[in-house]
């Protein structure tokens, strides 16, 4: 495995000022060279597939399958979106119909904010770094990555790759630890999108720089009428997925007391068919990306005042922790502190909903709320109760896989949108601009010059717009006042017609 | 009529207030939120003479200028939100995807929770009322902060609002710097401040602290861009309406206007004609020109005037202590002058003489990016080349300002003239957050997701790569496959057609 070169120090202000000259210089107005380097990223991951899952097996343990679905195949799909939809994302939109402004040819249009940074944590390297790049690219800004040091082979590919395929001006990777994301978070950027949450927060507020964060703990509450089963294999799969190092990973599940046995039988079922051979030896578990995480997961293990009852093995040495259920754990046991960020599902019995529901409000938002049960007023009423980026039912985890669904949080869960035209939307400007003939002001706009008229109201009249109904028994009153008016209408018209028929007054017939 | 101050131990207790008000869920109702939006509009249109006094007395500004301006865009505001909560709230589903629809992917606008707005002294009314109109849309509770600088109407403000609003979800905090300092400490779901970029900075420190989400609406010196070609009457009137409106003190007030060096005395002339019909009696006595709001920015303007290197052609005149500052033209001013130091804020309009448009360009793009810039020109490829070659947050020709006004364009500015939106849909998205969810049937993994379970096999890989999104056509390749397999169709049926109809033609021919 070779050793990550981290970028010097004093190349990172260089780096930047390539990027902001090469965004300068124009090139990214093109639509067809934005698409082109959009399918460019396509293409670095595709003709490379065989060493990325090397790369990635390597720094995380991963089997291909979960390579394929986690980091290939979501940014595949965000490549195909991107590159469809760039000429509809960036051509101008009108505002809703106004005879008043119309004139004046109102219209907004998406434009590049100019030099992004996109900072990326280890466990997701290729979908964190190259799943925005693209919508980034869509919105024609110029962008460098910053991937984790933790993840050497897979930041060292990124980093010799990336030049091969894309414009070596507008796109750049930096590789580096602390100092080196220092160096980079003091230079000024048009938009971050990042992970070290409250210090990059922090760096961005000196430049005034807009930010994109993620943080997480997610719950899971069950439905005692659930279908176990499947309830337990999706559980199980979304936390040990990854060896547990997802952000949308379930933390906890809050089951109904009476439950948890059956709950904990039907997960050792699915254990073992998870892995028969028992998890150390099975090629479907990822490892914990560095030994001091793994240190520090064992250490929360080895704290807790519950029971386990599956897994609870590890080997730092080899960053591998065994899958691990806890049972009859409390909401102040070592696992509901800080993040896992590991294999590591603690069951937290309740005694029913309601409790559970207010053991998650008690908490920070979290990234997901999960559903188990087949009920829909079970459902509403947890999501109807709760706050939190992504709210699912009977699954976990494969929300950010949908083109199309954002993954963002709310509160410390964190701020803003990866995936889409929202992740566009985040790297781009809306420029509003209109465009105003002089024969306006001579029809309806020449008040607004001074001197003022005493009578000012009379020409303002045309573009104030008509108050919503006030609030209170006015606002019914003047919609059956409106039907009333036109039922008499009607009814006046018709009666006439059908008088004059009768020759009633035939007399007033002379008159007309 | 002096301001009174919030109590600095009532500041907490007013958030808890607005949280515990939020919690309860009254404002899930729609009905409830457009009841409340109706309200803000009656709040203003009840009391509209007492504004006109207030913004009278505060910054000495004209009746037909707070109705023009502050009531017509709150009024605007109420109308488009009013109509589109439903709208805007309602849950939808993402693009069609075959491999992911049955899951119900939807996504649904919530709100944040708590939002604190902070307005400068300038448009206190609108500025307040907008977003406070699309946080309520959003079904957040709000609390206002308005500026202190405004007292009377500040004061009238904190009286109204409990009136009109619900009055445990909707606040006013009144205050200086330790009334904000002491406001900043607690977590907000979402700050939106309008104002300078100095205390922008020290407010996204803060709220850096809470990872709290940011929209900043802020300043910048807007250019304008002449073509000598244009009408000089109509843009003289246009460029210094946007320059003495509200006596100066508008983000989005034209600044400095570069015209070539032949053209400026026409400029001038035109400009003092414009001049002499805003104010016959001059502009002292003139009923339709407003002050500065208070003595130290009359002062801190006069001083820049004073110290300026260019031309001075009309106005100069100054009354500090009648905070008076007069609409100011000064010509052959250079891009070093001290008026071009910082944002004026006030009626004094620069000429700068350039050679031509790519000099002035160059002048625009060294300097940070504007809020708007402004073309006048009825030339398509004058107008083009400035809006191309420059950022900036809007972009008018032959106007200025007036894009606030337009129902439905979004305003805000870019690099150091803030970032996210208000007044509009995206002045709601912001404050917002997309709750995406997905339902998934227990049969998915019979039939479509098995192979995500360990333990992962080839025959799972292959279905996994079977998925997979395809990749655009390769940059440098020929025409896809697809597109000539059309091609080719195409011309087979043509062929196959022709030959038909020849065919047929040559039965039904005499035979000769």
């Amino acid at each position: 495995m070779s050793a990550l070169a981290y970028t010097l120090t004093e190349d990172i202000p260089k780096i930047h000022e390539t990027a902001r000259r090469a965004f300068d210089s124009g090139k990214t107005r093109s639509i067809g060279f934005r698409k082109e380097q959009i399918a460019k990223i396509g293409y670095l991951l595709k003709d490379n597939e065989k060493r990325w899952r090397e790369a990635l097996h390597a720094d995380l343990g991963r089997h291909p399958v979960e390579t394929g679905l986690f980091d290939l195949m979501p940014t595949y799909s965000e490549i195909e979106m991107a590159y469809n939809n760039v000429e509809k994302w960036t051509k101008p939109q009108g505002i809703p119909f106004s005879l008043t402004w119309l004139p004046m040819h109102p219209k907004f249009q998406a434009e590049p904010k100019g030099v992004v940074l996109i900072v990326a944590p280890f466990n997701f390297p290729i979908f964190l770094l190259l799943k925005p790049m693209a919508s980034a690219i869509a919105a024609g800004n110029a962008v460098v990555l910053k991937p984790s040091e933790q993840t050497p082979a897979t930041s060292q590919l990124l980093a010799e790759l990336l030049p091969k395929y894309m414009d070596p001006e507008l796109y750049h990777v930096i590789n580096g630890g602390v100092p080196e994301t220092t160096k980079v978070l003091e230079l000024k950027w048009d938009h971050r999108n990042g992970r070290v949450a409250r210090i990059i927060a922090q760096a961005a507020a000196k430049h005034l720089t807009p930010v994109t964060l993620e943080v997480w703990k997610n719950p899971v509450v069950v439905d005692p009428k659930v279908d176990v089963k499947m309830a337990a294999r999706r559980i199980l799969w979304g936390r040990f997925s990854n060896a547990g190092q997802i952000c949308l990973s379930p933390d906890y599940v809050l089951v109904p007391a009476h439950f948890q046995d059956t709950l904990i039988e039907a997960m050792k079922e699915v254990y073992k068919s998870f892995y028969p051979e028992g998890p150390e030896k099975s090629n479907s578990l990822s490892r914990i990306v560095s030994v001091a995480h793994a240190t520090r997961i064992k250490g929360l293990i080895d704290e807790t005042k519950g029971t386990i009852v599956l897994g609870g093995g590890a080997d730092v040495s080899k960053r591998y922790i065994a899958p691990t259920v806890v049972r009859d754990v409390s909401g102040d046991d070592s696992l509901m502190g800080e993040e896992i960020f590991g294999p590591v599902l603690a069951i937290v019995p309740v005694k029913d909903v309601d409790e559970a529901i207010a053991f998650i409000r008690a908490r920070e938002y979290p990234l997901a709320v999960y559903v188990f049960s087949q009920d829909k007023k079970f459902q509403e009423k947890v999501f109807k109760n709760t706050k939190s980026g992504a709210a699912c039912t009977n699954d976990t985890v494969v929300s950010a896989a949908v083109p199309g669904l954002p993954v963002g949080g709310v509160g410390s869960s964190g701020y803003g949108y990866y995936g889409g035209k929202h992740s566009f939307e985040q790297f781009s400007h809306y420029r509003a601009s209109l465009d105003n003939p002089s024969w306006v002001d001579t029809v309806v706009f020449s008040f607004r010059y001074p001197p003022y008229k005493p009578n000012y109201t009379r020409y303002m009249r045309i573009l104030t717009s008509k108050l919503p109904p006030r609030p209170g028994k006015h606002a019914t009153v003047s919609a059956a006042k409106r039907w009333g008016f036109w039922i008499l209408f009607t009814l006046l018209g018709a009666s006439s017609a059908l008088l004059m028929k009768s020759g009633r007054f035939a007399q007033f017939k002379a008159w007309a | 009529m002096s301001l009174s101050y919030t109590p600095l131990d009532e500041i907490p207790k007013i958030h808890a207030k607005a949280r515990q008000a939020f919690l309860s869920g009254r404002t899930k109702s729609i009905a409830f939120r457009k009841r409340q939006i109706a309200q803000v509009a009656y709040l203003v249109k009840d009391n509209e003479q007492r504004f006109k006094d207030a913004m009278m007395a505060d910054l000495g500004r004209p009746h037909q200028e707070t109705e023009f301006i502050d009531f017509g865009v709150t009024y605007a505001e109420s109308r488009l939100a009013y109509d589109n909560v439903e709208k805007w709230t309602a849950e939808r589903a993402p693009e069609f995807s075959p491999n992911w629809f049955f899951m119900k992917p939807r996504l649904k606008p919530e709100p944040k929770g708590v939002v604190l707005v902070i307005a400068p002294f300038n448009y206190p009314l609108f500025l307040l009322t907008v977003p406070l109109i699309s946080a309520i849309a959003g079904g957040n509770a709000a609390v206002l902060k308005p500026p202190e600088q405004t007292p009377v109407f500040s004061a009238l403000l904190a009286e109204l609002l409990p009136r009109y609003l619900d009055p445990e979800l909707y606040h006013v905090i009144n205050g200086g710097v330790p009334e904000m300092t002491k406001i900043l400490e607690l977590p907000w779901d979402h700050i939106m401040y309008i104002g300078n970029a100095r205390v922008a900075r020290i407010i996204a420190e803060a709220a850096a602290k809470h990872l709290t989400p940011l929209t900043l609406e802020l300043g910048g010196k807007n250019p304008v861009i002449v073509d000598p070609r244009v009408d000089f009457k109509m843009a003289a009137r246009r460029i210094l309406w946007g320059r003495v409106s509200n006596a100066g003190q508008t983000c989005l007030a034209p600044e400095y206007v570069l015209v070539p060096e032949e053209a400026q005395p026409a400029l001038v002339s035109a400009l003092r004609e414009a001049y002499r019909a805003f104010f016959p009696e001059g502009p002292k006595n003139s009923a339709s020109f407003g002050r500065i709001v208070t003595q130290a920015h009359a002062e801190r303007i006069k001083k820049l005037v004073d110290e300026t290197r260019g031309t001075i052609e009309f106005g100069g005149d100054v009354d500090i202590a009648e905070k008076y500052i007069g609409p100011t033209l000064v010509s052959n001013v250079r891009p070093d002058d001290p008026l071009m130091s910082e944002e004026i804020f006030g009626p004094v309009l620069l000429l700068i003489p350039v050679k031509d448009v790519d000099e002035a360009i160059a002048i625009v793009n060294s300097r940070d990016c504007p809020l708007a810039i402004y073309v006048f020109s009825d030339e398509k490829d004058f107008q083009t080349k400035v809006t191309e070659n420059t950022q900036s947050g809007a972009v008018m020709v032959n106007e200025t300002l007036i894009t606030v006004g337009a129902p439905g364009l979004p305003v805000g500015g870019k690099g150091p003239g803030g970032y996210g939106y208000y007044t509009t849909k995206y002045g709601f998205d912001q404050f917002v957050h997309l709750r995406v969810s997905l339902n998934n049937p227990a049969w998915v993994d019979k039939f479509a997701f098995w192979f995500r379970f360990p333990p992962y096999t080839a025959a799972g890989a292959k279905k996994l790569r079977s998925l997979e999104s395809p990749l655009p056509t390769r940059p440098g390749d020929a025409e896809s496959t697809l597109s000539k397999t059309w091609i080719l169709l195409l011309a087979t049926i043509l062929a196959a057609g022709s030959s038909v109809v020849a065919f047929r033609a040559l039965e039904r021919a005499p035979r000769s």
